[in-house]
């Protein structure tokens, strides 16, 4: 999370001109280490995953990105991203406009309508749910999700909004794009819901008496006051909601069902970046089959730092605006 | 009348209590003697079998650990080739850029045994299914996509065929099982030959991955109406349908042991790098139920290894009769490698050296 | 004001009560789905679990390939957790406090900026993509697989985590006590060690905890580092380990009913571990919090 540190210099840094001690120097030099360190990671990591994709990357250019052939085959091979962007695209999006409404009515039940006695479980419930492992989720997906949804929710979205095309034939097996939009959905709802409880209990609590002894009702209240106030910080949680949604592998790999095709149809099988390079990545045929996974990975990088720095860029323009200090969150 | 599901769930459990027996056996000596040598292997799922029951027995044998992770050909192939392992287990011969990238390597065929087309139709259980190249490859190309197609009710006179959507099953991971399947098909399906072709991975026309032998077991396990192709020994472990292949002497056969046997027949000579096929074996008089789809599997080490000592050793020992046995019954059903390939792997084998 | 315009603001009033009624529904209606979804969630996994859960997940080894109806547990998973949980903590920890004690007590503004933008996108980072780092960094060519290599892309994944909220921490020690200390003509490094850091040592220890619950789950970057594992029970962290995440989701996507009840159980510890560890975390936070602020 960003750190909002708008506490003033001298106040912080009470050492200023002391006499200097050596072992003032070795504190300094090793903490400040750790810190380039640190930093010298993340350089490191962008360099080695550019460095890893560059034969798919000098073989294939920029078209990677929308070639939507996979082919391994010796003396065929081709490949290209898009078949896995457009798996990741889907099953992001479609995740974080399921999970967003629902994450927000949760945040504004806890923080506005429960009764005090509610909000403690059911704040240490969602906060439970945000650690639990991918993998387990993804077990719950593949073994009581996934058949479920094939037999009875699927059919049932079908007959009813068949014409819709991402609604087509259910598929018979349980493993779909659907089931893994849901499995996202679960996993990205408690992060967006605690993100955004957290903002509504930051809106200063006179702003919303003062709008309620003006006679406003509560949701008008919140339309007119909460949601204006954190409308930036919820963009952010949104968006990060959207770069874990993108980043997830495991539980992705154990429900999506590895297909091959590009379709709309939610109920077909699919693939996304991550869930290829993890399903696939061990037992690569090729040097250019690495490659290009890798590539997909730098593709991945990309997405879900952007996605990132975006949300924090957010974060600091709303702090600055709003003055919040660095304890507010506390 | 017993049908063919319900004798082989009897096999397996006089099988089972026999290895009960086996590992009560094995668990009393489990506590572990000091500073056993291990060697460590990954790759095939296919003979991970073996090497389940390879393993405990030579390290009785010998005092050695052997101890293997079943992750996929592919994944054994890049394991070898990194030297994250000792010896790498494929049922895919290494492709060009595969040797060139091992360096060193040498593959040896240690095992034989076969990949089936196994099915979930209700109602249809092992052997009730008839199937020819032809067909299986269209299925697999979404050129037929319902169980009662004119095509496979052709083929299945007399059978009840249900309206039931076909769904394909296939491995997601690089597998030597897929490197068998896809050969086969390209033998006998030219359209399979030219569109998709042959490799441990390949740009399949649709359908739904599963990963490794056990994940597309699953995955056909809890699928109505679907098909894939899994190792013989997975199949019979999970029991799981598979369906009787037609091969080139025009027999619909079920890949019992004699059939994988009579298919490795078909080898004549052994090629310098042991590279051999014996998918759709060609119509020979005297092995009338060749299996189609059969296959080798090797074990891939660098010719100069530390560990050479010992996985001479060891390999050896995996191609003795006595070994070859262990693997060779009904519910494992490796068939024993003829005699002519084992005398080219010992060869190969020698020229392994610290 | 005439009657009309009276009944006309009432009738708005009317109009204002009913969107609101509607719109607190809607939000109780979104707050009952989405607690119903997660408490299925938890409930099943729980439910599944315990009835699989006994003795043999903790002290068997699995047995490849099994036709018998032997006992199997995941013995060689929950050792080799233990030991790459710890390696990535003991890895992560110093170095994250480290640079905590840098940015919050030395470091200039833009360098503090720099070096938390950089923690940001390091936490930002895919853990499927560290794992490709660790492999091509250090697996390839490197001598294998190995429990270190593993815990090393653990650690990766612990470091922004520790490092934030040990900043977070330091940042909440009163001033007065550092100024009180340097006044004494205590040295810096001194007052950061020995005043400083033991205020903050509950704080520290609530992230740790929390980050160890995070990272015990964690499975995208084992699926390179540490996979080649037979079901052998190893310490040895130079070697690959069986980890419990990679263990479920191996078994998730085998057919056997047997292997799903032994995914269930060991989903079932590893959630309860990770309940308990939060738990601790927030009992070590209330603590911590009074005492940074020495009452």
């Amino acid at each position: 999370m960003a750190s909002i540190d708008t506490t003033s210099e001298s106040a912080r840094r009470p050492f200023e001109g002391r006499r200097v001690h050596l072992g003032d120097v070795v504190l300094q030099g090793v903490a400040g280490a750790a810190a380039a360190g640190a930093t010298a990671l993340v350089l490191l990591i962008a360099w080695k995953v550019v460095d890893g994709a560059r034969p798919s990357i000098s073989k294939f250019g920029i078209s990677f990105v929308w070639h939507d052939v996979w082919n391994p085959v010796v003396g065929r091979e081709a490949y290209g991203a898009a078949s896995f962007l457009f798996g990741t695209a889907i099953t992001s999006f479609v995740a974080l406009l399921l999970a967003a409404p629902l994450a927000i009515g949760i945040a504004l039940f806890l923080t506005e309508l429960a009764p005090r006695v509610l909000r403690g479980p059911v704040t240490s419930l969602v906060e439970t749910l945000a650690a639990i492992p991918s993998v387990v989720v993804g077990l719950w997906g593949i073994l009581v999700l996934g058949p479920a949804l094939r037999s009875h929710v699927e059919p049932w979205l079908h007959s009813a909004l068949g014409w819709i095309p991402l609604f087509g034939p259910p598929s018979s097996a349980g493993a779909s794009i659907f089931t893994a939009i849901v499995v996202l959905t679960i996993m990205i709802l408690p992060i967006v819901s605690s993100i955004s409880r957290e903002l509504f209990l930051g809106v200063p609590a006179e702003l919303k008496e003062g709008a309620l002894a003006l006679g406003t009702t509560r949701w008008e209240m919140v339309r007119g006051v909460v949601f204006p106030y954190a409308r930036g910080g919820i963009a952010a949680a949104l968006i990060l909601g959207l770069g874990r949604a993108m980043g997830e592998a495991i539980a992705v790999t154990q429900v999506i069902g590895g297909g091959t095709t590009i379709s709309w149809n939610l109920f077909n099988q699919g693939d996304t970046l991550a869930s290829k390079i993890a399903a696939e990545y061990q037992g690569a045929t090729s040097n250019l089959d690495v490659a290009s996974l890798i590539y997909l990975g730098l593709i991945l990088l990309v997405l879900s730092l952007g996605a990132n720095i975006a949300a924090q860029w957010i974060v600091r323009g709303v702090a600055r605006r709003h003055g919040v200090t660095r304890g507010g969150r506390a | 009348m017993p049908n063919l599901g319900t004798s082989i769930r009897i096999v397996t459990a006089l099988a089972a209590a026999a290895a009960l027996a086996a590992a009560g056996a094995g668990a009393a000596s489990a506590t572990p003697a000091k500073q056993l040598t291990t060697l460590n292997g990954a790759g095939s799922s296919l003979i991970a079998p073996a090497l389940a029951v390879w393993g405990p027995a030579y390290t009785k044998a010998a005092g050695v650990e052997v101890n293997y992770s079943s992750v996929g050909s592919g994944a054994g192939i890049a394991a070898i080739t990194a030297k994250t392992v000792d010896f790498g287990a494929s049922d895919a011969p290494l492709t060009p850029d595969q040797a060139s990238a091992c360096g060193d390597c040498v593959q040896i065929p240690w095992a034989l045994s076969a990949t089936v087309p196994t099915y979930n139709i209700p109602g249809l259980h092992s052997g009730q299914l008839k199937l020819d190249g032809p067909t299986l490859a269209k299925i697999f190309l979404g050129r037929i996509t319902n169980w009662d197609d004119p095509a496979v009710k052709k083929l299945n006179a007399g059978v009840r065929l249900p309206n039931l959507k076909i769904t394909t099953v296939h491995r997601s991971d690089g597998s030597g099982d897929t490197y068998a399947f896809t050969d086969y098909l390209s033998h006998v399906s030219s359209q399979w030959a030219s569109q998709v072709g042959t490799a441990t991975s390949v740009s399949w026309p649709g359908g739904v991955g599963g990963a490794k032998n056990p994940g597309v077991a699953a995955v056909i396990a809890s699928t109505p109406g679907a098909i894939g192709y899994i190792s013989v020994a997975y199949v019979i472990q999970n029991h799981l349908d598979w369906a009787r292949m037609k091969n080139s002497a025009g027999n619909f056969v079920l890949a019992s042991a004699p059939d994988i046997e009579a298919a490795a027949q078909s080898v004549k000579t052994v090629p310098a790098g042991n590279k051999m096929s014996i998918v759709d074996p060609p119509k020979n008089a005297k092995f009338k139920n060749a299996w189609p789809l059969s296959t080798f599997t090797y074990v891939i080490v660098h010719t100069v290894t530390p560990q050479a000592q010992a996985l001479r050793k060891f390999i050896f020992w995996a191609l003795t009769p006595k070994a070859q046995r262990l693997i060779n019954n009904s519910f494992l059903v490796f068939a024993p490698i003829p005699t002519v390939v084992l005398s080219a792997a010992e060869r190969t084998l020698n020229k392994v050296h610290a | 004001m005439s009657a009309q315009e009276l009944t006309a603001r009432s009738d708005g009033l009317r109009r204002r009560r009913a969107v609101n009624r509607s719109m607190e529904l809607l939000a109780w209606v979104a707050a009952l789905i989405a607690v119903a979804i997660l408490g299925v969630v938890v409930f099943d996994v729980g439910r599944r679990g315990w009835s699989e859960l006994n003795w043999n997940l903790l002290t068997k080894q699995p047995i490849p390939f099994s036709f018998t109806n032997a006992p199997q547990g995941l013995a060689n998973a929950f050792a080799g957790t233990l030991v790459i949980v710890g390696l990535a903590t003991a890895m992560a920890l110093p170095v994250g406090i480290l640079v905590a004690i840098y940015l919050n007590e030395f470091a200039p503004p833009r360098i503090r900026n720099g070096v938390g933008l950089a923690l940001d996108v390091l936490a930002g980072v895919p853990a499927i993509v560290v794992g490709i780092f660790v492999y091509s960094l250090l697996v390839v060519g490197g001598g294998g697989q190995s429990g270190i290599k593993a815990a090393f892309a653990l650690a990766i994944l612990m470091l922004p985590f520790v490092a934030r909220t040990t900043i977070e921490v330091l940042a909440l020690v009163p001033n007065a006590l550092r100024e009180a200390s340097l006044g004494l003509g205590v040295p810096q490094w001194r007052t950061t060690v020995s005043i400083v850091l033991p205020r903050a040592v509950g704080g520290i220890l609530t992230g740790t905890v929390l980050a160890v619950a995070r990272v015990a789950g964690e499975t995208a970057p084992l699926l390179f580092t540490s996979s080649l594992v037979g079901p052998q029970v190893g310490w040895n962290p130079a070697h690959a380990l069986q980890t419990v995440p990679l263990a479920i989701f191996e078994l998730s996507e085998s057919p056997d009913p047997k292997d799903h009840a032994r995914a269930w159980a060991a989903a079932f510890v590893l959630l309860l571990f990770i309940l308990l560890a939060s738990l601790t975390a927030r009992w070590l936070a209330t603590r911590s919090a009074r005492k940074i602020a020495g009452r």
